[in-house]
């Protein structure tokens, strides 16, 4: 009976697919507060692990200025070493301040977990995996965003981790940034700046820049982020040291399978004539 | 000398059906010379299944399966044993790549009708090896011990909880302690590596047997016996051996290639392999901002936000899965495949497969009332697509199935 009616609208997989499409565009508006949280968007950071200066750089900005809160629980001294290609005098005797260690020990940190409670009431956390957990793009971001704020207990807060337990270790390098209003123009609807009358440019004041003064770090705002930049990468390091040979070798594994397809297919090929 | 190797397996041979056994199931098993691509999956999720037994094995070595050392055997076997991080995302890979060919190969089914008369069979085992994936997913997924892990069997084994009567003493007994703990790992680690692997490959054995009795589909649905040649073998068929190895030897090629690239480039697949909460120890008493299953338990968990009340969720989740299994029986068309099926269930399927998909969306992302009202949108259309199919099936317009390949 129902056959009587045929249907004249002429089904296509797309007019389903594009009904679907139209809710997972209008559900972007609907997408959750970043991971940065009051910085906006994470600044983007690119590893480089075959990159040996930067990361004894951070290895040793890293012992120098986190290790004596954090540790790095499930790496191991020799092997930092080894694959940073520092020879291992040289890093037992510059980077390794505890001398009764050695080389196959496990970076366990230097604070017992009852005092750190106590001056910083949390523990401060193991950092082996934190760019694992957070991102290297959160790392990154988060050791910059630092500003002066009277009302906290050391006198800093942080754009991406608001109310961070964890005092600027690094403002002696970075300086103390300050979160400020700026003046900015009004842009117009084309594009361009919104002028009044006189031709003057309009302006609008918006909060929540950051900004170093002049001269109260050690190092200018370029050479503090390459010291991050390095931090970050070697916290990407030890977060996965098998990370570089990993990418080296899955070149080596996807040539073996695209030559191994490009047989069996010509094999293939071959056989399938038999039938066809 | 050279007629020993001969001896010997004339010998063997005459006790053991060995040369019988494998031309039935492999060398001279008919095969329907005219397939596509949507008919490999079958034999890639078989590559699969043996990888994660493999990687398994050797994983099962340096593990602990305890509440302490669990999370840092992990990082274990990442650092100091040697290529384990090759072994682990091989394994970590291996999960997500077996249910991506699974679900492919279970849509295959829904495309070209490879559950009907007389392949009921196969398809009741072939859903219950995905039942036992789900549950070997899910139980390995608490190994790690992870943040993740923590919490996603909080969720699940709460679930047992809404369960009316039995409920609470069921998800004691489940748990094996008041919380979660190093008893619930223990237990977890001897069902993942012993209980489950033994069901998985038992159900794997019957699904084939049943199949090579019956014969295996094609798209066109056409029935290969009964046109046979004198040797009763089907016109329309090729053996196994060469041409079908050959046919799985390519897209095991390209398969294994998509596999390289994920485990040597993007292990975590962007959070949806690994999740980024899971590289964070198991902490009881801090709950992850958002938690959400790995991307093939999704579209189920979309389906138990869908419903506010607890049981009711568990009903619809156990139900969405407990459907598959009667297909067989809610297919009234005359044609198997899609290709001559009528309008209505190319529609049907179509909706099908977007509102799985968008279920799928839906469980990775926090929810919003839009979402949930998507959400319980899906979950109907995913109901519907069967509870209406044998309506759908007997009053549409199919075309003629020819008769030959």
């Amino acid at each position: 009976m129902i056959n009587k009616y045929k249907l004249s609208y002429n089904f296509k997989w797309w007019h389903a697919m594009s009904l679907a499409c139209i809710f997972f565009i209008t559900d972007v508006n609907a997408s959750e507060g970043g991971p940065c949280k009051d910085y906006g968007e994470c600044d983007k950071f690119k590893y480089s692990l075959n990159d040996m200066e930067s990361l004894q750089s951070g290895a040793s900005t890293f012992m120098n200025y986190c290790y004596g809160c954090h540790s790095l629980q499930y790496s191991r001294w020799g092997r930092v070493a080894t694959d940073l290609q520092i020879p291992e005098e040289i890093f037992f005797d510059t980077l390794v301040f505890d001398k009764s260690i050695k080389s196959g020990d496990l970076m366990t940190g230097s604070m017992s977990k009852d005092s750190s409670v106590e001056w910083f009431g949390v523990a401060p956390p193991d950092l082996t995996l934190v760019s694992r957990v957070r991102g290297d793009d959160w790392i990154y971001s988060y050791l910059r965003a630092y500003y002066e704020d009277s009302s906290k207990q050391y006198g800093v807060n942080n754009l991406v981790y608001p109310g961070t337990a964890m005092p600027n270790v690094l403002m002696a390098l970075q300086g103390s940034q300050k979160l400020i209003c700026k003046n900015i123009p009004v842009i117009a609807r084309n594009g361009g700046e919104k002028r009044d009358g006189t031709g003057k440019a309009l302006t609008t004041e918006k909060c929540g820049f950051l900004e170093v003064p002049e001269g109260s770090g050690q190092l200018t705002k370029d050479e503090f982020d390459k010291v991050i930049y390095d931090l970050t990468n070697f916290l990407v390091y030890v977060g996965e040291p098998s990370k570089a040979t990993r990418e080296r070798i899955g070149w080596y594994v996807i040539f073996y399978f695209l030559i191994f397809t490009a047989v069996s297919y010509m094999l293939y090929r071959e056989y399938h004539k038999d039938y066809h | 000398m050279s007629e020993m190797p001969g001896k010997l397996f004339g010998w063997l041979n005459s006790r053991l059906p060995i040369l019988n056994t494998y031309e039935r199931h492999l060398s001279k098993h008919p095969v329907p010379s005219k397939v596509n691509f949507w008919y490999l999956f079958g034999a890639l999720a078989s590559v699969v299944l043996i990888i994660q037994i493999i990687s398994g094995i050797w994983l099962i070595m340096p593990y602990s399966n305890t509440e302490e050392e669990a999370f840092s055997s992990i990082e274990y076997i990442m650092r100091d044993v040697d290529y384990g991080w090759v072994i682990r995302y091989m394994h970590t890979t291996g999960a997500s790549m077996f249910f991506a060919v699974v679900y492919l190969h279970m849509f295959r089914g829904l495309l070209y009708g490879s559950y009907q008369k007389p392949k009921e069979l196969v398809w009741i085992f072939g859903c219950a090896i995905y039942l036992a994936m789900m549950a070997e997913g899910f139980l390995g997924y608490v190994l790690p011990y992870g943040q993740m892990s923590y919490w996603g069997a909080q969720v699940i084994i709460s679930l047992f909880g809404a369960i009316p009567y039995i409920g609470d003493s069921l998800e004691l007994w489940v748990r094996g302690d008041y919380y979660i703990s190093g008893i619930t790992v223990s237990r977890f680690f001897a069902l993942h590596v012993v209980a489950l692997p033994l069901v998985l490959i038992a159900l794997v054995f019957l699904h084939l047997v049943a199949l090579h009795e019956v014969g295996a589909g094609n798209p066109e649905g056409v029935d290969i016996e009964e046109f046979l040649d004198d040797d009763g073998i089907p016109l329309d068929s090729v053996p196994f051996f060469p041409y079908k190895v050959l046919n799985a030897f390519v897209a095991i090629g390209v398969f294994m290639t998509v596999f390289a690239i994920i485990m040597f480039f993007f292990p975590e697949g962007g959070g949806y392999f690994i999740e980024m909460a899971n590289f964070e120890k198991a902490n009881p008493l801090v709950t992850p901002e958002h938690i959400a299953p790995v991307w093939y338990y999704s579209p189920y968990y979309a389906m138990l936000r869908a419903v506010p009340d607890k049981l009711g969720g568990l009903i619809i989740m156990g139900s969405a899965v407990a459907i598959l299994f009667v297909v067989p029986w809610l297919d009234n068309s005359k044609a198997a495949s899609i290709r001559y099926k009528g309008i209505y269930s190319k529609i049907a399927l179509a909706l099908f497969a977007i509102s799985f998909l968008t279920l799928g969306y839906l469980g990775t992302v926090g929810v919003t009332e839009v979402r949930k009202t998507m959400s319980v949108i899906c979950t109907f259309i995913y109901f519907a697509f069967f509870l209406l199919m044998p309506i759908y099936t007997k009053f549409e317009q199919t075309k003629e199935v020819p008769k030959r390949l």
